[in-house]
């Protein structure tokens, strides 16, 4: 990446780190339960966008079970928490095991070229999503006593913080060797391989980053709802999100992620008052355009405008 | 032992509709080297044709055919024309990643239309002479099933003979194999292409009213189906059209005998597995080349 | 007949073809020669439609080519039988001979044009149901000439026909493009055995870096020095 555009994304990096930061002070301003839900959702969709982010815009792959991982740390959380566990120690041991599990498959997951290791990933995902639903079918509530202690503003610190985490973890890795290396990888896979990049392993870390994100996400998740079915964080529609956005915005840039993230969830809450899902059709012909047209996204396209305006 | 019997039985008669499925698939991947992800929104889309037009027009279901499989020819050229020619412009690997996102932009696109336009709801075509059954040694074989497998089969066999005897079935064939040959040889592989995925749509339309008239149709089959499509293609590998559909036949016993051993939630669970596992091990599949 | 002027050609950003001008006239054997990677198989494809040029004029019967598909300078009458043979492995022969007839100009000469390939290859005859697949290189080689063959050209194009062919086979192949040539059709081909090219052709041309470097006569080229040493090898000297 040149100099100018890695100024650039620490700027865009300094911004929403500081953003994050006003937001911080929300919940003081504002008591609305339905205003913090809201943002508590854009943060959760930063963190679900940047931690998918790392692995195709970094490594160039297509995770299509990202939802997996989430769903692993959401359930690892819940069942810890449920019985009694500190929430942080559940948090952990969700992305611990959500990591785990990623390691374990991706290497032979990472056997796949391309296309192949996508639906390959969303095969695995199926299988996790199926396997839970028949495994715990019922619906998983809390008790009184701890709907009573329920603080929304708790989960909506932890949402801040994970985002804030996930645009530092990829400030850092795009500054990194670790980031360059696997940038040579996504840009072509076999000159790197050759030139001893050590492709599987970069994967493989930048799979560990990511799921392991994507776990922590889940807990918050599972930390946040009062009731859920406990596969429904399992749901591949938590991958296509993830996937929307990411690509939306732009795929493999610091702040593109974060963009469609907040794109997303505005416009799917707003167009949801009217028809529901609909916002999907706009979406999937957006991401149809930009796949197409634009495939670096929003920030591409910004990218152009202000080259237009400095003329 | 009838009771298993009769659950690979029923399992081998949705395998002709897993294989049909596959079929449409097989040939644009093959031809085309894109993978349409949003195959699944097709037959999907081919289902709600035949329900339409039973319900509106009175047709019998099977009857319906006829017209579903125009017009899911046309609409295939219309994607092709619209969308999936440009993704063919780039190279073999760019052309499967993109086509893959593209196919997933499409797909959520269709799904979202389907539900604002048909709601949510699961829609059924009743056959006049549908839950008979005809008895054989003590399995009983629902005779709307019978006949779509023999649909089915006929499909795909007429998709062979097209294949091998047509003249643009065999340019297709060539296309497939080496387009730059094919190029040299006078072969406009543009239409090769239209050709095929017009083709391959028509039979995802078809696979569609069959479902719908063997079982429902509904928004969200999609991803249900399109994940049935490839497990196929990946376990009967690339081709042959008639060992897609033996695959499809293979998936619908697999998924029955594993629903008899491990229980029916289960059932899904064993083609997603096969799949994974045959895409790891064999990429090439059972019958591919 | 075939007209290149100044031709410039790239892959990406790779140049690989700079200010090619040649000409093949009708009823010749032209030769092309070069050491590898020189561009030569660049040229076949540029001509044949595979890949557009940067800059530069191809004219076929005073017509432009450059700009025409592929499959449409079939049915303008140029054929290219490409390096490697390239033919429909899952297919037989009688198949493969068949597709070429797949042109316009072509479809209404298929059966006579199969007849000629038999008549110019008896072996495959025999192979006509046989998957091409299964055959030896040189036979592959016979189907593949076939196939363009069957496009009824005016002009066939080879993109190293010897290559990995025994050597009485090249003899052979040699024969039957004089064969193909003596029926009226122009013969373009790139060669690294320029022994057995030039025994064949009547002009050559040599292509080094993307430059024509030197031609003229298939006699004149085989008795020049730099001919003779940079591709006929010191044995060749002697003579």
């Amino acid at each position: 990446m040149s100099d100018p555009a890695r100024r650039h994304e620490r700027r865009w990096a300094a911004a929403i780190l500081a953003s994050l930061g006003l937001l911080a002070l929300l919940p003081l301003v504002v008591r609305r339960d339905d205003v913090l839900n809201f943002v508590f959702l854009i943060l959760l969709s930063i963190t679900l966008a940047e931690s998918w982010n790392i692995v195709a815009g970094y490594a160039g792959q297509v995770n299509l079970g990202h939802a997996a991982f989430f769903g692993l740390g959401a359930l690892v959380a819940r069942t810890l928490w449920i019985d009694g566990t500190p929430i942080g120690l559940g948090l952990a041991a969700g992305a611990a095991l959500a990591t785990l599990f990623a390691l374990v498959i991706g290497v032979a997951a990472f056997r796949l070229r391309g296309a192949y290791f996508a639906i390959g990933t969303l095969a695995l995902g199926e299988i996790l999503r199926t396997t839970v639903n028949n495994a715990l079918p019922e619906i998983s509530t809390l008790s009184a006593a701890t709907i009573a202690g329920y603080r929304l503003t708790q989960r909506y610190y932890l949402a801040l913080v994970l985002a804030a985490l996930s645009v530092l973890v990829v400030a850092a890795l795009a500054g990194s060797r670790l980031g360059l290396g696997m940038r040579a990888i996504r840009e072509d896979e076999e000159a790197a391989e050759a030139s001893g990049v050590g492709a599987l392993r970069l994967k493989l870390t930048a799979l560990a980053l990511s799921t392991g994100m994507a776990g922590l996400a889940g807990g918050v998740f599972a930390f946040y709802h009062i009731s859920y079915y406990p596969s429904h964080p399992f749901s591949p529609h938590w991958t296509f999100d993830a996937l929307l956005m990411t690509f939306i915005g732009g795929v493999g840039t610091l702040h593109g992620p974060v963009l469609g993230a907040v794109l997303y969830v505005v416009l799917k809450e707003y167009v949801a008052l009217r028809w529901v899902d609909f916002h999907l059709l706009i979406f999937g012909a957006l991401f149809i355009a930009i796949v197409l047209l634009l495939p670096g996204g929003l920030v591409q396209a910004a990218a152009r405008v202000r080259r237009l305006v400095q003329r | 032992m009838s009771v298993l019997a009769q659950q690979l039985l029923l399992g081998l008669l949705i395998g002709g509709l897993y294989g049909l499925a596959a079929a449409g698939l097989s040939l644009v991947f093959g031809v085309l080297k894109v993978l349409d992800v949003a195959h699944g929104e097709l037959i999907m889309l081919g289902g709600y044709m035949a329900f339409f037009a039973v319900a509106l027009l009175g047709l019998d279901p099977f009857v319906s055919l006829l017209l579903v499989i125009p017009l899911s020819v046309l609409l295939g050229l219309a994607l092709y024309w619209g969308l999936f020619g440009f993704v063919v412009r780039a190279d073999e690997e760019t052309r499967v990643k993109n086509s893959l996102l593209i196919g997933f932009g499409l797909a959520l696109a269709l799904h979202a239309l389907a539900v604002r336009l048909w709601t949510a709801d699961e829609r059924s075509i009743i056959t006049p002479w549908g839950g008979s059954v005809i008895s054989v040694g003590g399995l009983s074989i629902p005779v709307v099933r019978l006949v779509s497998l023999a649909v089915a089969f006929a499909l795909i066999g007429g998709l062979h003979l097209l294949l091998a005897r047509w003249r643009w079935g065999k340019a297709i064939r060539a296309t497939a194999e080496d387009w730059q040959a094919a190029l040299l040889t006078g072969i406009d592989v543009r239409r090769a292409y239209l050709l095929a995925f017009a083709i391959g749509t028509g039979l995802a339309g078809a696979a569609g009213t069959l479902v719908t008239i063997g079982y429902s149709v509904s928004p969200s089959i999609g991803l249900e189906w399109t994940l049935k499509a490839l497990i196929v293609v990946v376990l009967a590998g690339l081709g042959s059209m008639i060992g897609t559909f033996v695959g499809g036949l293979l998936l619908g016993v697999a998924e029955a005998a594993s629903a008899a051993a491990f229980g029916g939630p289960y059932r899904e669970v064993v083609g997603l597995v096969i799949f994974v596992v045959v895409l790891v091990v064999r990429p090439r599949g059972l019958f591919g080349r | 007949m075939l007209e290149i002027r100044d031709l410039e050609a790239a892959y990406g950003d790779i140049p690989v073809l700079s200010g090619v001008t040649l000409s093949v006239g009708p009823g010749e054997i032209v030769a092309l020669l070069g050491p590898n990677g020189a561009g030569k198989s660049t040229l076949l494809n540029v001509v044949a439609g595979l890949l557009r040029p940067r800059a530069g004029s191809i004219r076929f019967d005073g017509a432009d080519l450059a700009s025409v598909r592929a499959h449409l300078v079939v049915e303008r009458g140029v054929a290219l039988v490409p390096e490697g043979r390239r033919l429909f492995g899952t297919m037989t022969v009688e198949e493969n001979l068949e597709l070429g007839a797949f042109a316009a100009r072509a479809r209404a000469t298929r059966a006579a044009g199969l007849e000629r390939v038999w008549a110019l290859f008896p072996d495959l005859r025999e192979r006509r149901r046989q998957l091409v697949r299964s055959l030896s290189g040189g036979q592959q080689q016979m189907v593949a000439v076939g196939r363009a063959l069957m496009t009824n050209p005016r002009l066939l194009m080879l993109d190293e026909p010897s290559l990995g062919i025994a050597p009485r086979l090249v003899r052979s192949i040699m024969e039957s493009l004089a064969e193909i040539n003596r029926g009226g059709v122009a013969v373009f081909l790139v060669e690294q055995n320029v022994q057995a090219a030039l025994g064949l052709a009547d002009r050559g041309y040599v292509l080094e870096s993307g430059r024509i470097a030197g031609h003229g006569s298939a006699a004149d080229l085989l008795r020049d020095p730099h001919v003779r040493r940079a591709y006929l090898g010191p044995l060749a000297v002697r003579e």
